[in-house]
């Protein structure tokens, strides 16, 4: 098929949020103060994108819940893959994990999400088009840049499609086996550190901190998932001169995915966090574990942190990629 | 020494947890090298006050090369004393304990923790008073005005400042909030463990509310002394703050909403030759006042 002739979307419903994205996101901003932003589920992004005939990073929308309502003013080839939700084109069902045509006219919806997940990927051939900034198309809405004028959609708003990849085959789908599992108890591939056991936690604390289960909190979105208190066992007495309190430390920059110990309280760093801080981070969330971040649902999923060392966090990164292949791809 | 932070990232630390600012001329040092050349594999470096964090692509490095790799930019660095750091001197009005740093203290107590030590009467101010040892809110005012904060590094959200005193004599110290808020206003002036930053947009944070300042990032750039970048500081720069009342900071607001504010700031390389050779004469003042604010630290509860 020939390449997506420039044509546009226009937004009827933006839902409860809905961003530009493009994977990896923003490099190269981390010692201003710009976390990468990019798809809070990196896993479905990408293989939306491998389904409409896209490279893996290109630009696509990330759906937080679901209430998305688009309109497309050309033919296109569209994939939407992550929370199961009701999805129609021109009030047909589509299913989640599958190439379509889209004709020009055709109205796209997503209803809201019952879960597990939380969040959807649309990739349409060819990529959303807006100007990147700072070398990403990424939205990152708390700097109020990226994507369309650094906001989630909104009704009217209008959406130029690019001329990423091959166009596109409809009638695609990803084979069950590369599909990823959604739940709402979630185990997450964690590396311990930097600052855990034993400078910082008890060797016991840690034990307790990988085999106990934690509640996501209401106050949770892209900047970080909040978690529950918990009475932490510190290897120190306090914090000294970088603050009284243990888990004080003189402020460093963050890994995206750090699992922050605020106080008492841990707060997982999401695509859009702070990158810099005065907190220890008992352990790091492994690229191969970040995808579930995104489908996390604040109030009433839990999680517990699996550790991998990073030998084992590395290999099982190349498998997931691995599995995002056109090996992986069948006729629907 | 070196921690893993995940299968992507390396934290470097050096030096012990204290407030030595020559770790930090140091990790800057380290940073610029690293920035220059360039080391197979890393993706993208970010300082802290005493460390660096270091993204790689374990697909073409693995840690232990990595780590190999940085021993050579480390030993190929110049001796500190010879070492210049272009700096520029910024001063920023700051008023104390104004209405949006209350407000952000009583959306905490009313929507987070209600029995926070350091939010008691309703602002901050009177937390770090009393956690340092200090007499009053002029005695810590002294301290935030009485010496230049040097720009460690920038980070949390775009163009935050982490600055921390260049005289030792004014070091003020505190706890940093447990748990953190979830809002605090753009502008807003806070103080965590001895180190001071600028909110640079609405955001969380964690930092004791002191007051507010000016804008720092716009990326629109209206004012004078931003030049072509929408961050207003870099690290290097050396920051200093005078006390104005309210309604004159929220007259500088106005003016840079109007795009009719000249930041004051004035190019000056800074010597870290000369500083390291002045700081002796300070130091048993410092020391001094580091014992009696230990004690205070002690005799005070933590949220």
């Amino acid at each position: 098929m020939a390449a997506a002739a420039t044509t546009r979307i226009e937004v009827l419903e933006g839902g409860i949020e809905t961003t530009v994205q493009d994977y990896p996101g923003r490099t190269g901003m981390l010692r201003q103060g710009l976390f990468p932003a990019g798809p809070m589920d990196h896993f479905a992004f990408r293989a939306a994108n491998l389904l409409v005939g896209n490279p893996l990073g290109t630009a696509a929308l990330e759906s937080t819940l679901g209430g998305l309502g688009l309109r497309f003013a050309g033919a296109a080839v569209i994939a939407v893959c992550g929370a199961e939700a009701e999805t129609t084109l021109d009030g047909e069902p589509v299913p989640l994990w599958e190439s379509r045509a889209v004709k020009a006219g055709s109205e796209f919806r997503i209803g809201i999400s019952a879960g597990p997940g939380f969040r959807q990927y649309v990739a349409v051939s060819g990529g959303i088009d807006v100007p990147p900034f700072f070398g990403s198309r990424s939205t990152y809405t708390m700097g109020g840049l990226g994507g369309l004028d650094g906001r989630s959609l909104q009704p009217g708003d209008s959406l130029p499609l690019g001329s990423e990849g091959d166009g596109g085959a409809a009638g695609r789908r990803l084979v069950q086996e590369a599909r990823p599992a959604y739940a709402r108890e979630w185990q997450i591939e964690t590396v311990r550190g930097p600052q855990a056991s034993p400078d910082y936690l008890t060797e016991a604390d840690m034990k307790t901190f990988f085999s106990r289960s934690w509640s996501v909190d209401k106050n949770s979105n892209r900047t970080g998932i909040r978690l529950e208190p918990h009475k932490f066992e510190w290897a120190r007495k306090g914090g000294g001169i970088s603050g009284g309190h243990p888990s004080n430390i003189l402020d460093n920059s963050y890994p995206v995915g750090a699992i922050n110990i605020n106080g008492d309280l841990p707060v997982i760093l999401g695509p859009d966090g702070p990158t810099a801080g005065g907190f220890v981070v008992a352990g790091t969330i492994a690229h191969v574990g970040f995808w579930k971040l995104g489908q996390l649902r604040p109030v009433g999923d839990t999680i517990r942190f699996r550790e991998l060392n990073v030998e084992e966090a590395v290999q099982q990164d190349r498998e997931m990629d691995e599995r995002l292949t056109a090996a992986s791809l069948e006729d629907a | 020494m070196y921690r893993h932070a995940g299968e992507r990232t390396l934290l470097l630390e050096y030096g012990q947890m204290d407030l030595d600012l020559t770790l930090n001329f140091f990790v800057l040092a380290v940073d610029g090298a690293l920035a220059a050349g360039d080391v197979k594999g890393v993706v993208e470096v970010a300082p802290g006050f005493r460390s660096i964090l270091i993204r790689y692509d374990p697909a073409q490095i693995s840690a232990r090369d990595l780590l190999t790799e940085l021993r050579t930019v480390h030993e190929e660095l110049p001796p500190q004393e010879d070492i210049e750091i272009p700096s520029r001197r910024i001063s920023l009005p700051v008023a104390l304990d104004d209405t949006t740093s209350r407000r952000a203290v009583k959306r905490y107590i009313d929507g987070i923790r209600d029995d926070a030590p350091n939010c008691e009467g309703g602002n901050n101010l009177d937390y770090m008073v009393r956690y340092n040892g200090l007499a009053d809110r002029d005695d810590l005012l002294a301290s935030v005005i009485g010496t230049e904060q040097w720009n460690g590094f920038m980070g949390f959200f775009p163009g935050l400042p982490f600055m921390f005193p260049m005289d030792p004599r004014y070091v003020v110290s505190v706890p940093k909030y447990n748990p953190t808020r979830t809002w605090t206003a753009e502008g807003a002036l806070g103080l965590g463990g001895p180190c001071f930053a600028i909110y640079p947009v609405e955001s969380p944070g964690g930092y004791q509310l002191l007051g507010r300042t000016l804008r720092i990032f716009d990326l629109e750039r209206r004012n004078e002394g931003f030049g072509d970048s929408p961050f207003l500081l870099r690290p290097g720069d050396r920051i200093s703050f005078y006390p104005v009342e309210e309604a004159e900071l929220e007259a500088n607001w106005e003016r840079i909403e109007a795009g009719e504010y000249a930041y004051e700031i004035e190019d000056s390389p800074f010597d870290v030759g000369a500083y390291l050779e002045w700081l002796p004469k300070v130091a048993d003042e410092a020391a001094e006042r580091r014992r009696r604010a230990e004690a205070a630290w002690a005799a005070t509860p933590v949220p």
